[in-house]
């Protein structure tokens, strides 16, 4: 019944290659069982792999292959596809207005949230890895709480917030001179993608804090002791070892925070649902609004759309293209500099 | 906001002792400065807690203000019967629960084989995790929801659970199979020596010994299925009663109702269970994250 339990702890047995080495770590004489004795062995790991098997082949796999299916039809939802287009969709993803300029906003989205985001998160991770800070552990909590909120929940109260109730952030800026007439936030062309961003950066940033305190954690003290001796202040240090230390960590954080912010959909789809027409428009709010177009009665935006199946498969198709060559150059870099911090160390141990 | 000189640069080492004793508000400098910018950076979370509390004419008077004039608790009682959200509170966590037990039973029991039993295919499933590692989440809604149509379970709060475990699958598989392959494998081969078949080996022994990834696992996924937005979003549109409390506020505003003390009502509602997690979870919510990067 186990007699299918291997070493795996070093990530299964070597493949086997040509007939001399089939044998390789087993009783000599004894010839490998046929496969049909090796599925049987393997029966019980069958049972407790499918409803993995069933839901990735399901709702991970087979979507890919029929959102392909779908962008070659002009389809708005009900019945089956059955007007053919071919690439048509496509062409009007590319000459869209309306989607390069949501892809231009989340982009300006990410480029803006990511640098700002991850130095403020540096430097209060600094500050707060500070082992005779006192209330670290308080102050950690209270700059992490946001990011373990529902962005759709955020932004419902900044929704509120934003709104001129009373005493409200308009009559003080105005007070204090930094505008000079009421300002709609969320209804502004011109303020609303900075309104978004700020609370962008404002929701997420726990997250990075928290990957940082982890990284700067796992810099040895030493370290910090023996540029001490050295003579090197606070500054030098953080540039001649916190800095290098999180070379690693740090790239990885960069990864997820690009990857994260190039797809903000719940923040954005809740706090203005892309308006005003089309101000605050994101890639993954104008494809859900194209494919759900009809349903969308609720958000502020008011913008109501036919749903248009194919099209919104070739824009989310098209997007995730673009996402997946980010990512794997993402992974590629991170590879190398793992590779030549390995072989720095290497050869380090080496002599 | 955050700009504070790290503490560092104050903290010398060898500064003579009358200097040290001297500036004590050299040293509280830091924690003025933190906390004032902590105090700042929750104020909008403090606003909405106090929002709810307000009465309608306190809520427009008051404008930024904390303080309620007069304080409403009947808000909460509005916003869990009239406005709904008692109903989308239990959805919420049904479905949570839910979600939770599926994705740690069925990802627990997938990294576990995949970590220790040897079997045909066994390679093919490891690199089909690896791409999908890779594939961008959230392209794939359209052909998912018409998925869920044809299963006759669309407006379903299954079909809303169904999916949520389906995307957890693959990077919840790869951090048990990760975890059971540092296990060591003592206990289960001395069991196996015993005669323990191998669903005892399975439940009795390598699940006990995950209890720490269950868990920092299991708060993940809590978080995450309680906060998500786009999956009940999509699969409950057409069924107002089935929703989860982010997609019930959100229709809720859309009402053009000025009931504001009432959302921002359900709006603490539906963070409290959050937060309360959050707060006597912290430590394990903390390293369940920050075991993302360390990997």
């Amino acid at each position: 019944m186990t007699e299918n339990l291997v070493r795996a702890s070093t990530g299964g047995p070597p493949p086997v290659a040509g007939p001399p080495r089939r044998t390789v770590g087993r009783r000599p004489g004894r010839p490998r069982p046929g496969i049909g004795a090796r599925l049987r062995a393997g029966r019980w790991s069958y049972l407790y792999l499918m409803p993995f098997v069933l839901l990735v082949g399901a709702f991970t796999l087979y979507p890919i292959g029929a959102s392909l299916v779908y962008t070659l039809f002009q389809w708005n939802g009900v019945g089956s596809p059955d007007h053919y287009v071919g690439l048509a969709n496509f062409r009007q993803v590319v000459h869209d207005g309306v989607f390069w300029r949501s892809f231009g906003h989340t982009f300006l989205y990410a480029a803006v949230v990511v640098p700002v985001q991850l130095a403020l998160a540096l430097v209060l991770a600094v500050v707060l890895n500070n082992k005779r800070l006192r209330f670290s552990t308080f102050y950690r909590s209270v700059f992490f709480l946001p990011a373990v909120m529902s962005p759709a929940i955020i932004a419902v109260i900044f929704q509120l917030l934003l709104s001129n109730f009373g005493d409200s952030i308009n009559t003080r800026l105005i007070r204090a001179h930094v505008i000079d007439h009421q300002v709609d936030w969320l209804g502004d062309p011109h303020s609303v993608m900075w309104v978004v961003i700020g609370i962008g950066i404002w929701n997420t940033l726990g997250y990075n804090l928290v990957y940082f305190l982890a990284g700067l954690q796992s810099i040895p003290e030493e370290l910090y002791e023996a540029a001490s001796l050295d003579g090197a202040g606070a500054w030098s240090k953080f540039w001649h070892v916190t800095l290098p230390g999180l070379r690693e960590v740090g790239l990885m954080i960069l990864f997820l925070a690009v990857l994260g912010s190039l797809q903000v959909f719940d923040l954005v789809q809740v706090l203005t649902g892309g308006g005003p027409y089309y101000a605050s428009s994101v890639v993954n709010t104008y494809i859900y609004q194209q494919a759900f177009g009809g349903g969308l009665s609720a958000g502020g935006a008011g913008i109501t759309v036919q749903p248009n199946v194919g099209f919104a498969s070739a824009a989310a198709f098209f997007y995730g293209l673009i996402l997946m060559v980010i990512t794997v150059a993402q992974a590629l870099l991170l590879r190398r500099v793992r590779a030549s911090r390995n072989a720095a160390r290497g050869v380090r141990e080496g002599d | 906001m955050a700009s504070t000189t790290p503490p560092i640069a104050r903290t010398p080492r060898t500064v003579p002792a009358r200097q040290r004793r001297g500036p004590a508000l050299g040293r509280s400098l830091p924690h003025v400065a933190l906390l004032l910018s902590a105090f700042a950076w929750i104020y909008p979370l403090l606003w909405g807690l106090s929002g709810a509390l307000k009465t309608d004419m306190g809520f427009l008077d008051s404008g930024l203000g904390l303080i309620p004039h007069e304080y409403r608790w009947h808000n909460f009682v509005d916003a869990w019967n009239s406005a709904g959200i008692g109903t989308y509170f239990v959805n919420t966590v049904l479905i949570t629960v839910a979600t939770v037990f599926f994705t740690l039973l069925f990802s627990s029991a997938a990294g576990y084989v995949l970590a220790r039993t040897e079997f045909p295919g066994r390679r093919a499933l490891l690199a089909v995790i690896a791409v999908t590692f890779f594939l961008p989440r959230g392209y794939t809604i359209i052909p998912v929801y018409d998925l869920v149509n044809h299963l006759g379970l669309l407006d379903s709060i299954w079909a809303v659970v169904l999916v949520q475990v389906a995307n957890a699958m693959v990077f919840n598989t790869f951090m048990f199979m990760g975890y059971f392959r540092t296990v060591t494998k003592d206990v289960e081969e001395a069991a196996m020596v015993d005669g323990a078949t191998f669903h005892q080996l399975y439940f009795r022994i390598a699940l006990p010994l995950a209890r720490p990834m269950l868990a920092s696992l299991g708060l993940f996924v809590f978080i995450s299925s309680w906060n998500d937005f786009l999956i009940p979003l999509v699969f409950t549109l057409g069924r107002p009663e089935r929703q989860t409390i982010s997609v019930g506020l959100y229709s809720f505003i859309g009402q053009t109702s000025t009931d504001w003390s009432v959302l921002c009502a359900g709006s603490v509602i539906s963070l409290l269970p959050i937060v309360l997690v959050f707060a006597f979870a912290q430590r394990h919510v903390v390293s369940a994250i920050a075991g993302a990067v360390k990997g």
